[in-house]
């Protein structure tokens, strides 16, 4: 039987993955934060270069995320693959990555919708593939 | 070569070396994430750098790149940015139906000529590049020269 407790060294090089992930999505133009939410809405990596109050961001998205989800299969559209939030100051994006964590991002209001999307769906792949090595080990 | 031609075969090449850094198979993404990462970085600021050369160009209003419709790059006087991508994808999707019946091929360009304005849809990689010019603008002409000649020097 699989444990959830898993010994520190995948947990540390999986960490050392995502925090270079988050750094290079942080380097897009725009892109104020980006973070990765676990299934409860908890913040478990973050990068951000403005204030941010990473509780709500993390519950929030969490919720959207579900609401998304659920409307997507009301209409017969099966998997929800990403959800865009276009606001006043900016879009968060929100993309589910393996066990209910999720990758959430914040852009400014300047951000190019094309490049951010394109970046992060070029990555999600990457980092599904590094939480399923890691929930195997 | 025609000027545009070389910095479109130049971005195809990036194109390409980004397209075939991906692995075949999905077990080894993680092992070539950083690779992958690098090419995709070079392609897409190569796209930047396009676009931000075509739009000094004297008779070129606008341009911007595309990925599914969204905003890349731009640079200039690109007026509905947004509206813009979708009519792209529109335009886009329109071609492809009308070149599979006639038989066209892939398609590389579109060009939608106004009474006032002029607009060229062409495709590079996995994005969509798109020129707006006056309608008397001859496009193939400057953008066929050696750029440094056609440089707008007012802006």
């Amino acid at each position: 039987m699989s444990s959830n407790i898993k010994s520190i060294d995948p947990r540390k090089a999986l960490s050392l993955e995502i925090d270079f992930i988050l750094h290079n999505l942080m380097r897009i133009q725009g892109v104020s934060a980006v973070a990765m939410v676990d299934i409860d809405g908890l913040i478990t990596h973050i990068r951000h270069n403005s204030e941010v109050n990473t509780d709500a961001i993390g519950a929030s998205v969490q919720v959207v995320f579900g609401a998304a989800t659920k409307a997507a299969l009301h209409v017969g559209h099966h998997v929800t693959n990403m959800v865009i939030c276009e606001n006043a100051e900016g879009y968060i994006l929100s993309t589910p990555i393996d066990a209910g964590f999720m990758l959430a991002m914040v852009t400014e209001r300047d951000a190019l919708l094309g490049k951010v999307r394109f970046e992060l769906k070029e990555t999600i792949p990457v980092l599904k593939k590094l939480f399923a090595n890691y929930l195997l080990k | 070569m025609h000027w545009f031609e070389s910095q479109l075969s130049s971005l195809d090449q990036l194109a390409e070396a980004y397209r075939s850094s991906q692995p075949t198979s999905y077990d080894d993404i993680v092992e070539v994430s950083e690779e992958i990462c690098l090419k995709r970085s070079q392609f897409v600021h190569a796209v930047q750098a396009l676009v931000n050369k075509v739009v000094r160009i004297k008779g070129i209003t606008a341009c911007a790149a595309y990925h599914d419709g969204l905003i890349l790059a731009h640079s200039g006087k690109t007026p509905h940015i947004d509206a813009l991508g979708a009519m792209i994808q529109e335009s886009t999707g329109v071609a492809q139906q009308s070149s599979a019946t006639l038989s066209l091929g892939e398609i590389e360009q579109i060009v939608i000529v106004g009474a006032i304005n002029k607009i060229a849809i062409l495709g590079v990689g996995p994005i969509t590049l798109c020129i707006l010019s006056p309608r008397d603008t001859n496009l193939a002409h400057v953008l066929g020269q050696d750029i440094k000649k056609h440089i707008n020097l007012n802006t």
